[in-house]
């Protein structure tokens, strides 16, 4: 019995996670837009629904109505599993993210986790680098040029970042002895890590606009250049499995950056529920890359080759050594 | 007042300083939270809101009635002449006074470029341009409008050069209706340098 309830609790979380996830990237699409348009000095979506908040739904609309359109000369296996290579990481990523403390529902106590890795940071860096094979099978078996530059571009563009994005993550796990999410942020209670790690977060900050390719290190589908990028030939379903595995990509950049240097889901002077501050914090930061994204233009593609390894490899190492000192 | 970069405040030589904490970023960054949160200048042209041309706007042809209500056209066919692409025709008669005015005054909207030569050339100020906008159909004989149309039509009408609160009428209608004379000027939203 114990163990049937443990499993039923078990695959609530499952498809509740799941279908919040599925859902995030549709209200994520209409606040890019409605941000886009103030930034601009315009509207954005007004006419569907109240300032447009159905608009999302049109879109999704149109997007399943749409015909499935699979180039002549592609590689017909490859172009049909690429959406979903890279839809799972980012779904795969939460499992080991924790929203909050140990809750109790209908007398039953629950962790807020799906998993409690002892080593859930290793995992989520390991897992979403593995959204990058989604990115070249979509590239290559396009056969489009434009397809195959920009998963060129984001193969190496991912393989260089992921390097001072991991080394940023060990001044944390340095400091709370620990890659276990929760015990992270559980080590933040008394201050916040970002105090004592600025240029760690920097770092991390950085490496994740680009891990998530948005501007200024969107040199995946630069629009001006390359069409698309690797989903240039992609249209309806496929098209929008992409969308969402970049959305997610983006919130998981979020989420970490909560997790790991602003406290989790620890509040400052207003009591709020665990998971209605991590949502907060979350939000923020996904307006910081929507503010960026509308203000920024794009690095050149040398420029984001010597920021990577000549700025931000050699400050990760730095940082270690100032933490390692620090703690000693 | 957004021109002014930091950058521009520190000297050459020193400017690595700025470069190093990203001061121009966050000077990019500050001017877009401030258009953030200011006023769009978005006019929501079919839901809520019309502009009102300007006077020397060249819409939807109006003939002019005179003191007494006549119409003032004297049917002399300048007009028609002078039209570049023939879209007036003009066919005169003698009415109970004695006077010559137009039997027909047929104006095909879809040829005519809005020229405005008619004006021009009309001795009585009889025809004119106004400030209609809103006149698509569906079929071209529609756009051919006769002489008691164009004696019933608005000529300059409202508070030129703003912004009014409308209504859309959709399906048969299919235009805007302004719901106030006078509105607010577009304009004043626009930044600009000071």
């Amino acid at each position: 019995m114990e163990l049937m309830i443990a499993v039923a609790v078990i695959m609530v979380k499952v498809v509740l996670i799941t279908v919040i996830l599925f859902i995030v990237p549709v209200p994520l699409t209409w606040l890019e837009r409605k941000i886009a348009g103030h930034i601009q000095q315009r509207m954005g979506p007004m006419r569907v629904g109240w300032h447009g908040l159905l608009q999302p739904v049109a879109d999704g609309l149109k997007l399943l109505t749409k015909e499935d359109n699979i180039p002549d000369q592609s590689d017909r296996v490859l172009f049909k599993i690429a959406p979903f290579v890279a839809l799972v990481p980012p779904f795969m990523v939460f499992v080991a993210v924790p929203f909050g403390e140990d809750v109790s529902i209908l007398g039953y106590e629950t962790p807020l986790y799906l998993s409690d890795m002892n080593v859930g940071l290793l995992y989520i860096l390991a897992v979403a680098g593995l959204e990058i094979y989604g990115v070249i099978f979509g590239g290559w078996a396009s056969n489009s040029k434009y397809a195959l530059l920009g998963s060129l571009r984001t193969c190496a563009q991912l393989i260089s970042y992921e390097i001072p994005m991991g080394f940023a993550v060990i001044g944390v796990i340095m400091l709370s002895q620990s890659m276990n999410l929760s015990d992270i942020v559980d080590a933040q209670e008394p201050l916040w890590f970002i105090i004592y790690q600025p240029l760690g977060f920097f770092i991390f900050f950085i490496a994740g606009l680009a891990e998530a390719q948005r501007i200024p290190f969107d040199l995946a589908e630069a629009e001006g250049d390359l069409g698309a990028g690797y989903h240039t030939e992609y249209s309806g379903m496929r098209f929008s499995f992409f969308m969402i595995s970049e959305y997610l990509v983006m919130l998981t950049i979020s989420v970490l950056c909560v997790l790991l240097f602003f406290g989790g889901w620890h509040g400052v002077l207003i009591p709020l529920p665990a998971p209605i501050w991590l949502a907060l914090k979350v939000g923020f930061f996904i307006y910081l890359f929507m503010w960026f994204r509308f203000t920024f233009p794009r690095y050149r593609y040398d420029q984001l080759m010597s920021i990577g390894w000549k700025v931000l490899v050699p400050l990760s190492i730095l940082n270690i050594l100032i933490t390692g000192i620090f703690i000693y | 007042m957004y021109n002014e970069n930091a950058l521009d405040r520190i000297s050459r030589e020193h400017r690595w300083i700025g470069v190093t904490f990203f001061l121009d970023l966050i000077n990019g960054l500050s001017l877009t939270f401030k258009y953030m949160f200011s006023k769009s200048v978005t006019m929501q042209y079919p839901d809520r809101e019309k502009w009102v041309p300007y006077p020397r706007h060249r819409g939807h042809h109006v003939l002019r009635r005179d003191e007494n209500g006549e119409n003032k056209c004297v049917a002399c066919e300048l007009c028609a002449k002078i039209c570049p692409c023939n879209c007036i025709t003009v066919v005169p008669y003698e009415d109970e006074n004695g006077k010559r005015r137009p039997l027909v005054y047929d104006v095909d909207m879809a040829r005519c470029l809005y020229c405005g030569l008619c004006e021009d050339s009309c001795p009585e100020e009889a025809i004119a341009l106004g400030s209609v906008f809103e006149y698509s159909s569906y079929t071209s004989e529609e756009l051919v409008v006769g002489r008691d149309s164009l004696l019933e039509m608005d000529g300059k009408t409202g508070d030129p050069g703003s912004v009014v609160k409308a209504r859309y009428l959709p399906l048969a209608q299919c235009t805007v209706e302004a719901q106030e004379s006078s509105g607010h000027d577009w304009w004043r939203f626009i930044h600009r340098k000071d």
